[in-house]
């Protein structure tokens, strides 16, 4: 049939709450919803200081209906191999650890902790929900800020000059058995990719992408289609890496233009058509390397 | 002092609630709604088929629940899913995708699904019968409806079978007299009644059909027009029904070996193909382009296959005696001008560019025009159509009229249309009170600006509609995202060779396989086919599986309104209002 029709590949369970406090048309409750639907019940979230704090909600309550255990900001990957160790202990083999960070917990102030559980191959599963900047605190930047953009720290004159930090590189360095980009846009990828991660030992992280519609300044129904745009022009393509060596690519990427998706978010209203072509040079070169990262493994 | 160290959990703050207490649906100012809208191919159908839904049903295997939905708006689907020039095709949003869906495959593959098994006599619940005078497509769609509101019906056609232009135009190699024969006996096996070798006007009077409630008028358009030239009367030329009602009923008339084909319609395509499988030689004479040739175009593009020839832009001035008697068309260029009342350029004569062409036989085959002499004067006419209203209404109070006599277009499925909207018309005549007989209920019957719906007239839709809006869904209300492309199961056309001198049927169509993996190509414009993105993509877990009617329950107490799911239904089925509207 035509249309991939991805509900009988959904698990129907839910083990998120309605009623949680995220903003209209947030990806970050996509993403959280479809992880646990891959995860299942036994599993237990750490959750370092970040938008899905609120979200999960004030105390008594809790939107997850799995065990939850809110941490400091730059902690997750150190609370997150302390739980995993404390179950051995208990014998529990089977409970699955899962670490929950916004961008600036993983790319920034957590990169140390985490680099740290996967250096020492933590059987855990870190999760980076990015919406590519501080959005709890009011959109400050994070070096996974894209250049070109307006955040309150990087205001439109001088809007944020730095590349996006190549984090998924940077973890596959560290030789974990897996690692994954994903999009909210893709469901049935990122559920494929939980499912993995869940089947392996050690420590697995996944990247994924998830448009914020009051820090990107986007409307709150392009969501989900920016974060299929995201993919389908190479900006963020979605892929997977074994062992730090076997990459993959998980989807077909058109390769579509990036100028609707730069002009469809008031974040990057500052930039010139000339700059726009520019990202679009930069993600033809960059696509240059996923590719041969596919083919040679470099 | 002795310390006591204690072991245990924690002492932290542990959540004992869920957030579903927290009415976050308190935030939105606007919210999504299910809307059923109309599919595009819905609407361009001249017959008023439901189409979208029955290839739905076709989808998911529930063959019976097509097979009925097709049946109550299209009495000849294994006709049209031949003959007809669909519309629908043209109309359908996936051609802008990458290309239509073959829904005449589909229709033809149920439409000879049907014919294996006869209908259930119709149940006669009304007191009335109804004279049907013609039977054509628009007689008998006229005379199939009425008989399956429960009416009693009588066909009388002049000819000595049933079928019209069916029968006496369309060749059999591209209407097999088969399929029309089975189409008549299952008709018959509903109830319709025929009363053949019965000319109105001169085997009955008029004044003979007042025992009637009744009367719907379908006697088509069977003259051959003039093109306005000397000696058109004489034998050089023949008239293309004429030939084609000739070979049709058996015939073999001798034509001779070169043969010209004035004309650009289907009649003169069809004169041209047969005339190849008489094993002469046919030149297709037309005054304008192949652009503007009113014939429909697979027919076209077969005939041009088969090795038809044609000579554009040269119209006929006078008929050439040579010496031995050999004879000729003199002909003159054209080129095209200004557009004229048609919408297409008008061919204009280029001075001094007489040619001629060499013939044994000419075939007049420039469109046929109705022939109302038959009837009563009182009958308002303009040209030589009859003048009806929007539910085959003429100016006298019992009488009803359609198709080729009454259409601008005219075209099987156009009369089809036509007969379906005079039953309508005469059981709200005769029966009162079924529903609202005004003019907006008439508009509120059609799929869209398309033909009126019979499921409508009937209030017997057996799809559930959410919300439905009378409008068609347009491509760019479409996510086209969830869609892949996927190859037209295209038909398949028999060799040129192989046709030489057959009248064997050119297209086979689809087989019922490759007419499941058609239906799946379907987009399902504007309405819901439980798809669950909407569900699936939800941030706020706000939807969920009804139970019964509806697919759908959105749970307004937690839905912030973002809008996602309305913005990512593939098919343009949601929408979203204000708050509190
Ligand atoms: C050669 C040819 C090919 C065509 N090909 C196509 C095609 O491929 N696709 C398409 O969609 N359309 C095609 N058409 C057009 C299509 O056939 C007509 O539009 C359609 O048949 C009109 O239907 P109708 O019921 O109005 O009239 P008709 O089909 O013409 O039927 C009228 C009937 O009334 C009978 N009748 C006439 N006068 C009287 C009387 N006084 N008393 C009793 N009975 C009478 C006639 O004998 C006839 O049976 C073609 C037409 C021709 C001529
Ligand atoms: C050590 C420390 N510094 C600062 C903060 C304040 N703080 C809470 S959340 C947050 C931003 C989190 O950004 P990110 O990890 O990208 O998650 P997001 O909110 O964008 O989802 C900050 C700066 C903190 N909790 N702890
Ligand atoms: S600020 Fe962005 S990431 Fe945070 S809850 Fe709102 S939409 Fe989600
Ligand atoms: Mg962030």
């Amino acid at each position: 049939m035509s249309q991939t029709m991805i509900k009988h590949e959904i698990p129907r369970k839910e083990f998120l709450s309605p009623g949680h406090l995220a903003c209209p048309g947030c990806g970050g409750s996509i993403a959280m919803r479809t992880v646990l639907k891959g995860l299942g019940e036994d599993t237990m979230v750490v959750l370092p200081a970040c938008c899905w704090s609120i979200i999960a909600g004030p105390w008594p309550q809790s939107s997850l209906k799995v065990p939850l255990y809110h941490t400091a900001f730059e902690t997750g990957g150190a609370v997150a191999s302390g739980i995993k160790a404390a179950l051995e202990v208990r014998g529990n083999h089977e409970t699955t650890v899962m670490a929950w960070a916004g961008d600036g917990g993983t790319f920034d102030i957590g990169l140390q902790a985490l680099s740290g559980a996967a250096e020492r191959n933590e059987d855990i599963i870190y999760c980076c929900y990015d919406n590519e900047a501080y959005m709890n605190t009011g959109v400050q930047r994070s070096s996974s800020t894209p250049a070109g953009a307006w955040t309150t720290t990087t205001p439109s004159d001088h809007p944020e000059s730095h590349p996006k930090k190549d984090i998924l590189s940077i973890i596959a360095a560290h030789r974990v058995p897996y690692a994954a980009t994903a999009s909210v846009a893709y469901p049935q990828d990122l559920l494929q990719k939980v499912r993995r991660a869940k089947s392996i030992r050690g420590t697995k992280f996944i990247h994924i992408l998830s448009p914020c519609p009051p820090g990107w300044k986007h409307p709150d129904e392009s969501t989900v289609d920016l974060a299929r745009q995201a993919v389908q022009s190479r900006l963020f393509p979605l892929v997977e890496v074994e062992n730090g060596q076997t990459w993959r690519f998980t989807m077909d990427h058109e390769g579509y233009p990036i100028a609707p998706y730069i002009k469809a978010q008031g974040r990057f209203r500052q930039l010139s058509n000339q700059q726009i072509e520019d990202i679009q040079q930069q993600i033809n070169e960059r696509w240059t390397v996923w590719e041969n990262r596919v083919k040679y493994g470099t | 002092m002795k310390q006591t160290t204690r072991y245990g959990p924690p002492r932290v703050a542990s959540s004992t609630t869920s957030t579903v207490a927290n009415q976050t649906g308190s935030w939105k100012y606007i919210r999504p709604f299910y809307q059923d809208k109309i599919a595009p191919c819905n609407a361009a159908c001249p017959v008023g088929i439901d189409i979208e839904a029955y290839i739905a049903l076709i989808r998911e295997g529930r063959w019976q629940g097509a097979r009925e939905l097709l049946l109550q708006e299209n009495p000849l689907p294994a006709i049209t899913g031949r003959v007809c020039d669909h519309p629908c095709e043209q109309a359908c949003n996936r051609s802008q995708f990458d290309a239509a869906v073959s829904i005449h495959a589909v229709e033809r593959v149920i439409g000879d699904m049907i014919l294996q098994t006869p209908p259930a006599r119709a149940n006669s619940t009304s007191t009335h019968t109804i004279a049907v005078v013609g039977s054509g497509p628009a007689g008998l769609a006229c005379a199939y409806h009425l008989v399956k509101l429960g009416h009693d019906v009588i066909v009388i056609e002049a000819a000595a079978e049933p079928g019209g232009m069916l029968r006496l135009g369309i060749p059999e190699f591209r209407l097999p007299r088969r399929i029309l024969d089975q189409q008549i006996e299952w008709l018959e096996a509903l109830g319709v009644c025929f009363r053949t070798n019965t000319e109105l006007g001169t085997d009955i009077a008029w004044e003979d059909l007042s025992k009637f409630d009744a009367v719907f008028l379908a006697t088509g358009a069977h003259s051959g027009r003039m093109i306005g030239i000397d000696e058109e009367d004489g034998p050089t030329f023949m008239s293309g029904l004429d030939f084609l009602k000739a070979v049709n009923v058996g015939q073999r008339p001798s034509i001779g070996r070169e043969i010209l084909v004035i004309g650009g319609g289907n009649t003169a395509i069809d004169c041209a193909r047969t005339v190849l499988r008489l094993g002469a030689d046919p030149l297709v004479v037309y005054r304008r382009t192949r652009n503007e040739m009113p014939a429909i175009e697979q027919e076209i593009r077969e005939a041009e296959s088969e090795g038809v020839r044609f000579q554009f832009l040269s119209a006929p001035v006078s008929v050439r005696h040579g010496e031995s008697g050999t004879r000729g068309l003199n002909c003159i260029r054209m080129e095209l001008g200004p557009v004229d009342a048609s919408g297409r350029r008008r061919p204009v004569p280029v001075t001094g560019s007489e040619f001629t062409i060499a013939s044994d036989t000419i075939i007049k085959a420039i469109g046929e025009t109705s022939q109302l002499d038959y009837l009563p004067v009182a009958l308002e006419r303009e040209g030589t159509s009859l003048i009806v209203g929007g539910l085959g209404e003429t100016n006298i109070h019992t009488v009803f009229a359609g198709g080729d006599m009454t259409e601008d277009t005219r075209s099987v499925a156009f009369a089809l249309g036509a007969g379906k909207r005079g039953a309508i018309g005469i059981d709200r005549l005769l029966r009162p009170g079924r529903r609202q007989p005004d003019e907006l209920a008439v508009e509120q019957l059609k799929f869209a600006d398309g033909n009126v719906s019979m499921a409508r007239w009937m209030s017997s839709d057996p799809v559930a509609r959410a919300a439905p809006v009378n409008r068609v869904v347009s491509f760019d209300e479409l996510n086209v995202n969830h869609f892949r492309h996927l190859a037209r199961n295209e038909d398949r056309t028999t060799m040129m060779e192989e046709n030489q001198g057959s009248f064997q049927e050119v297209n086979p169509g689809l087989t019922s396989e490759d007419a499941i993996t058609e239906a799946g190509r379907c987009f399902n414009c504007g309405v819901c086919n439980g798809c669950e993105l909407c569900l699936i993509l939800c941030p706020d877990i706000a939807i969920s599986r009804g139970t019964g009617e509806e697919r759908f329950i959105i749970d307004m107490a937690h839905c912030k309104g973002c809008g996602i799911c309305v913005e990512e239904c593939p098919r343009g089925a949601m929408a979203m209002t204000r708050e509190g509207l």
